[in-house]
């Protein structure tokens, strides 16, 4: 099941291609690695423009957000056994 | 799309539910699936099916994200292209034979498309055929990840033996009345005289049975013809029963909120309101056709409340739903006279504008501040909201 943690983060990452990919996010002080991005989705919120990543990192799966309109970024929510 | 974004799920059975606590599953993962885990099953059930499955919310912003990116791709083929549900379209070749004068080469293409565009892991059936009819069927038969066509030979004998499971249009209740008739298959349609069709389906569905028992084109599966959404509706189904009053009331306006902001960034405005509630195997419902046109959720809430009123709820509710409907674009909508509606129309734009900045339910009515989780707009699987939802795109 996914938890729900919307909890602000810290992210790394570099532009490719007009996006940003990230490659790095902190999270109540501890550094993850980010191996792979398994999927991006754009969202709205009304006219709310969010994009959200779904990354892999030491085999968890974590959902980032990324709120384009005032540029927060949010661990919404990771994967649990 | 699950699979595709969490490794871990891959090649395991996957049961999909709306929400944490649900008890139906709406989408099965093919290891599922071959295990008897079906749509509509029931959690309990699935586990006697599938003990080790594993039950995965539904990810509706993520699912709509791939619509639309797939609307792009269809759209790159044929300006023509139309999307259909939430992951299903039609593309009509008969216009552009030159341009693609092999429909197989093209869907292996698009097929790639897709992998590239939203992962390696999702799948994509194919139907090739004469019409929409057919080619959904061939899509629905044809093996997981698949490329399957109907042409002149196979045509007869598929309508003979495809279940009407398989066939858009032709729900449980309409298979089972085919059913009295002896027709198990499309092609059986062909066989029962027209008048008895008439006579037990009515006119226009009796048309359309023919029509799909001939393998021709049905009017069941276009729905692009309307210019417009002509109503726009929202239910809800709570965890679990409701008997309290104020909760009711609160649902009722926080989906007919979610209605009349979907009107008004259409632009348009509708003239009838109705509302159901359902629980304890009993409903009650109420709809008013208007002589002027409304927009604004205080108008709707006020008839909503004065049908409400009039019925007596004898039963704890667990389903909501409520709609606007007649609907016309609002530069067709006679000016009124009344200035309050001018009033309204000034301070919902200013609500809507906060709205688009910050989110929906950003600034609410008093009546939703007990609310302990606001009902947020959600796509369905049908997509009937479709001219809505890519009306930005």
């Amino acid at each position: 099941m996914y938890e729900e943690v919307n909890a602000k983060i810290k992210v790394a990452g570099v532009y490719e291609n007009n996006l940003f990919w990230p490659r790095k996010f902190v999270w109540n002080g501890k550094l993850y690695e980010i191996e792979q991005i398994t999927l991006t989705s754009e969202l709205r919120d009304a006219g709310v423009k969010k994009r959200l990543y779904s990354v892999l990192s030491k085999g968890t799966v974590y959902r980032l957000l990324f709120n384009r309109d005032n540029e927060t970024w949010f661990l919404r929510a990771l994967w649990l056994d | 799309m699950l699979q595709q974004e969490n490794p871990d799920l891959r090649g395991k059975p996957v049961g999909v539910i709306k929400d944490k606590g649900r008890t139906c599953i709406i989408a099965a993962s093919k290891e599922a699936k071959k295990l008897g885990v079906k749509t509509g099953c029931n959690v309990k059930e699935a586990k006697i099916l599938a003990p080790h499955i594993i039950l995965v919310p539904a990810e509706f912003d993520i699912y709509l994200d791939a619509t639309k990116k797939l609307k792009k791709i269809f759209e790159n083929i044929t300006p023509d292209a139309e999307i259909f549900s939430l992951d299903e379209a039609f593309i009509p070749l008969k216009t552009l034979k030159y341009i693609y004068p092999n429909p197989h080469k093209l869907a292996i293409k698009t097929k790639l498309t897709i992998k590239e565009v939203l992962g390696e892991w999702i799948t994509c059936n194919i139907g090739i055929a004469k019409n929409r009819l057919l080619a959904k069927i061939a899509s629905e038969i044809a093996p997981k990840d698949s490329i399957f066509e109907i042409n002149e030979q196979n045509e007869e004998e598929i309508l003979k033996t495809v279940n009407f499971s398989d066939v858009c249009g032709v729900g449980f209740k309409l298979e089972a009345r085919l059913k009295e008739l002896g027709v198990e298959h499309p092609y059986q349609i062909r066989t029962i005289p027209t008048d008895l069709l008439e006579t037990k389906f009515g006119l226009f569905l009796a048309e359309a049975l023919i029509q799909i028992g001939r393998g021709e084109g049905s009017y069941i599966l276009d729905r692009s013809s309307a210019a417009h959404m002509k109503s726009v509706s929202r239910t809800i189904t709570l965890f679990k029963l409701c008997g309290n009053e104020t909760q009711i009331k609160s649902v009722l306006y926080n989906l007919a909120e979610e209605v009349t902001y979907k009107v008004r960034r259409m632009d348009m405005a509708g003239r009838q309101v109705g509302f159901f509630l359902q629980g304890e195997e009993k409903t009650i419902s109420a709809h008013r056709t208007l002589k002027q046109y409304i927009r604004h959720t205080n108008e709707m809430v006020e008839i909503i409340e004065d049908l409400y009123k009039n019925r007596k709820r004898t039963f704890r509710v667990i389903k909501f739903g409520v709609f606007l409907s007649y609907l016309k674009p609002l530069k067709e909508v006679p000016p009124t006279l009344f200035s309050e509606w001018y009033k309204n129309e000034k301070l919902y734009k200013s609500l809507d504008a906060i709205s688009q900045k910050y989110g929906l339910f950003t600034v609410r009515s008093g009546l939703l501040t007990q609310v302990k989780d606001i009902i947020r707009p959600e796509v369905t699987g049908y997509l009937g909201d479709k001219k809505y939802q890519f009306m930005e795109e």
